[in-house]
């Protein structure tokens, strides 16, 4: 195989034909994300048109049904967790416009590394994220739309930011997530606070999502963090951690480590994804530490690179609609508006929640993130 | 006498005009995704700044990932060199050798892509796994195998068939006069191991140590699935983190590739000093003949023992973890009488759309990446065959190339440069994407096919062809194109199943609403229904070792056929 010996002097050659390029100059990949812009910005906000009261699906408006007319095209949607949700609403919005919905179903981690990815030439029009933080972020760097769909007065007060580009069309919130088979009854035990849980008698049975690639997760730490400030707050971790707490992966996997028994307590459990699992019939049980905790609205919004404006728009105004909402409240996430409740679990005013300030989450959860798995020893 | 000169040049323009496109096609596919990287690395808003490379080879947690990626790389040559070596001998040099069987099943680790048997041991060693579950009264000790020697095991069974592959033919070419006449002068059995045979075998060892090093250090879904549970990283995982998950980080991400690409090319030449030393010529014109031992007794129980519990452990174990998982109904409940269901294999094709989507959009794609690497590196192929001195050897090592590098950072080249020119080229974000990467990617597998099909084919067969007034284009069709195809198809096969489950270039680079298998399996091992995984992983299985069979048993009989 003597053909083996030219391939380093190939290599050698490419790493030569490198430094040609390096003397003419200019770089030529320009895949950074875009230098973060003022938000100031903001296009002005179409007034929103006055909804008809008590929509039904069975009996749509003839207002309501013109709004989804004349539709042609495409729409990028990109959205978290639970594909199902993403699928009905693509198949319900398809239906009522003829528009073809493209979903990228991702962890949040994906979704923004998917967009930053594409900052040369953009291709999402929707973009829904697990973590209001994250959609701040994005707002910060300029990238979103300033448009009020139809219906977003209906939303619960706080899932609008004040520059109307997020809208939080659902919200989710994390408790504690724990396998009877093996707990019994950990509810009236350890049910006050989270710091309970940093037990000696949990050693090597505690699992947490990862924070760099779910939204929830990431938010709840933050916000974590916040309430309790940057000691107290780091203690419970660490003790956590000493205690041989695992990383299993993003919500699911970590659902899946205590489903199986692979651990027993899992802290920091998305709420929605758990309600799912009890349903079916697995052996867990769920609760939310009485102290509170972080209720996370998960904000749909429009780029401003959109190349499908007037089908983004419907989108959204869809996502607002009886139709979408019932089947936001089907998977048991917390429905957005305020007058479609779900039944299957706690509503938006019924949870206990932390003290939070999004804007210093914002700003701080990239790093406590990157904290968190480091002190977990996860990659 | 010009037009003896108008002939020539003619023939020069042909030549060169065949040349000259695949020569650009490979320029475009191979050399210039490279290049981005290394400029990615080292140029930083237009300058030449090596403070980026600098600064990730020194950080900290990038040096535990070297050190992380080039332990591993030697304890998988070591490993699967032991698991290796006695199967060596048994299948060549004792009466184990006439069971052709052994040899088909010896290549199911090597067929079977390593994130589901890694998935498959994950769900068999874990805590309340199957294996705590079928023998409760072991503890916690199946919980060991989640360490780094559970990585090692993963990928040694993985790629002991490369090493026992060369190791065999190398042992093969070593006929039973050598070792006699040793033994005629007096040699023991170790002695004429250590003189006779591992030096005559070591020029062919080095070479399958080399690719099974560099396969160890450039693979993903082993350290993605089992390395992240317990926070190993290694180079891939670092760039596919870096490139996937935010915030995202190209920069680091090429720079690691650098750094990954420079260990390759080291490794190389270490290998070629070792090759070129120990190379000798061993077949010749006289036959050469086999030297077999008769194990008798005890040794044959022995020799089976060691077989059936490699096996057992190769295949078995993943493959029975992987096929009961995705038959439970409730996972919180295990393996219990009254669990087990269908259902999930029905989901697959009835409720779930975007499984059955995964399947159609990885048969597109294996289908036209086998297709199109087929056509293009029987191109390639012909080129090396009929092409004289440099030439020659500059398309034999970019033909071969994307095999010698880690897929990950051809991905990452290709991701980059067709992202930076997407207002020329929209090709980034769509299938076409993946099918340009799966056909730089795989085409060696190829070229190799076909460079060993053409050096079967004897220069007398052509002369017949020419002396009957046969020109080059009939001679083409009608003698050499028949006997190229069963290469042609071999690749196309072996391309079209490697493509059809590949994982890391499909993970990074595939566009919005595309699953294909691999990441489909992935995604619901990881954030959705693990059975739903598990059956889809079975399903694809099937299909792959069903259309290899089909292929083997009808369309190669039938290209046999022809030639007859």
């Amino acid at each position: 195989m003597c053909n083996k010996k030219s391939l380093p002097a190939i290599l050698v050659f490419t790493l030569l034909l490198t430094g040609l390029t390096a003397c003419i100059g200019q770089e030529s990949v320009p895949t950074t994300p875009p230098v973060a812009d003022p938000p100031a910005t903001v296009a002005p906000t179409p007034a929103p048109t006055p909804p008809a009261p008590n929509q039904t699906p069975e009996d749509p408006d003839p207002a309501e049904a013109n709004r989804f007319e004349g539709l042609t095209g495409v729409v990028y949607v990109y959205m978290p967790s639970p594909p199902a949700l993403a699928e009905k609403l693509a198949e319900g919005f398809t239906d009522l416009t003829g528009v073809e919905v493209r979903t990228f179903i991702g962890t949040t981690g994906e979704i923004l590394a998917r967009l930053e990815a594409e900052a040369a030439n953009p291709i999402a029009d929707v973009v829904v994220l697990a973590s209001w933080s994250d959609g701040l972020s994005l707002r910060a760097g300029g990238q979103l739309l300033s448009h009020t769909p139809n219906g977003a007065e209906l939303l619960h007060p706080g899932l609008v930011d004040s520059q109307n580009t997020l809208f939080g069309m659902s919200a989710s919130a994390v408790g504690v997530v724990y396998n009877t088979l093996m707990i019994p009854d950990l509810s009236s035990t350890h049910s006050t606070t989270w710091e309970q849980l940093a037990d000696d008698d949990f050693r090597d049975e505690l699992a947490f999502p990862c924070p760099e690639r779910s939204g929830s997760a990431s938010d709840f730490l933050s916000g974590f963090i916040f309430d309790k400030g940057e000691s107290e707050g780091w203690a419970t971790w660490e003790t956590m951690a000493e205690y041989g707490m695992i990383v299993p992966g993003a919500n699911a996997a970590a659902l899946e480590s205590v489903i199986t028994g692979a651990r027993s307590i899992l802290v920091a459990g998305v709420d929605w994804n758990a309600y799912a699992a009890i349903n079916r019939g697995e052996p867990i049980n769920f609760f939310y530490p009485a102290e509170g905790t972080v209720v996370n609205p998960r904000p749909a919004m429009i780029l401003q690179t959109s190349n499908n404006l007037e089908n983004a728009k419907a989108f959204l105004d869809y996502m607002l609609t009886d139709e979408a909402q019932q089947m936001i409240a089907d998977v048991h996430l917390i429905p957005g508006r305020s007058d479609v409740l779900s039944t299957t679990r706690p509503n938006f005013n019924e949870m206990t929640v932390l003290n939070t300030d999004w804007y210093w989450m914002m700003e701080h959860s990239t790093e406590i993130s990157q904290r968190f798995n480091a002190l977990m020893g996860t990659n | 006498m010009s037009l003896l000169r108008v002939y020539s040049l003619s023939k020069k323009f042909r030549t060169y005009g065949a040349m000259l496109p695949i020569c650009l096609v490979l320029l475009v596919f191979v050399i210039i995704p490279l290049i981005v990287i290394f400029t990615r690395a080292i140029i930083i808003d237009g300058s030449l700044d090596f403070s980026l490379l600098i600064k990730t080879v020194t950080d900290a947690n990038n040096i535990k990932t070297i050190t992380n990626t080039l332990l591993l790389g030697v304890a998988v040559v070591i490993c699967s060199t032991l698991l290796a070596m006695p199967l060596a001998f048994l299948t060549v040099r004792t009466q184990i050798a006439n069971k052709k069987w052994l040899d088909i099943i010896l290549m199911i680790p090597f067929m079977t892509p390593p994130y589901i048997a890694s998935m498959g041991w994950i769900l068999f060693t874990q805590r309340r796994g199957l294996f705590q579950q079928m023998l409760p009264a072991t503890g916690e000790i199946s919980e060991k195998f989640f360490s780094f020697w559970g990585i090692v095991l993963i990928m040694s069974l993985h790629l002991f068939p490369f090493i026992l592959a060369i190791m065999k033919n190398a042992l093969l070419n070593i006929g039973a006069s050598l070792e006699e006449s040793a033994s005629v002068f007096g040699g023991k059995f170790f002695y004429r191991l250590r003189r006779v045979t591992l030096p005559l075998i070591g020029g062919n060892y080095a070479l399958g140590a080399l690719l099974v090093f560099i396969r160890a250090i450039s693979e993903y879904g082993t350290p993605a699935t089992l390395g992240k549970r317990i926070g190993f990283s290694v180079f891939v995982t670092e760039i596919h983190h870096n490139a996937t998950i935010s915030p995202i980080n190209f920069g680091a991400a090429a720079s690691l590739s650098s750094i990954l690409i420079l260990i390759c090319m080291m490794v190389w030449f270490v290998q070629n000093h070792v090759t070129a030393k120990s190379t000798y010529t061993l077949v010749g014109g006289k036959g050469t003949r086999p030297l077999y031992v008769k194990l008798k007794g005890s040794k044959t129980i022995a020799a089976w023992i060691y077989i059936v519990v490699l096996l057992v452990i190769a295949v078995g174990i993943p493959y029975f973890a992987v096929a009961i998982t995705s038959l439970i109904r409730l996972r919180g409940f295990g393996m219990m009488s009254g669990n087990y269901t269908t259902d999930h294999y029905i989901n697959l094709f009835v409720d779930n759309p975007r499984a059955s989507q995964a399947f159609r959009n990885s048969i597109f794609l294996a289908f036209f990446a086998a297709t199109i690497s087929a056509m293009l590196g029987t191109a390639v192929a012909t080129i090396i065959h009929h092409t004289k001195s440099r030439s020659r050897k500059i398309f034999h090592v970019l033909g071969l190339m994307p095999d010698m590098l880690p897929n990950i950072v051809l991905v990452i080249g290709i991701m980059i440069f067709w992202n930076s020119i997407f207002h020329l080229v929209p090709l980034y974000n769509s299938i076409w994407i993946m099918v340009l990467a799966f056909v730089t990617l795989f085409l060696p597998i190829t070229v190799q096919y076909v460079v060993s099909s053409y050096s079967q084919i004897g220069e007398s067969l052509i002369w017949a062809g020419k002396v009957f007034g046969g020109q080059p284009a009939y001679i083409f069709r009608r003698i050499t194109l028949p006997l190229l195809l069963r290469g042609i198809f071999v690749g196309w096969m072996m391309t079209f199943i490697i493509s059809f489950r590949e994982l890391v270039a499909a993970s990074i680079i595939s566009p919005p609403n595309t699953l294909v298998v691999s990441t489909f399996i992935m995604r619901e091992f990881e954030q959705g229904s693990v059975s739903a995984g598990m059956a889809m992983a079975v399903v694809s299985v099937v299909f792959t070792t069903g259309s290899l069979v089909f292929i083997n048993w009808f369309l190669l009989r039938g290209i046999d056929g022809m030639k007859s």
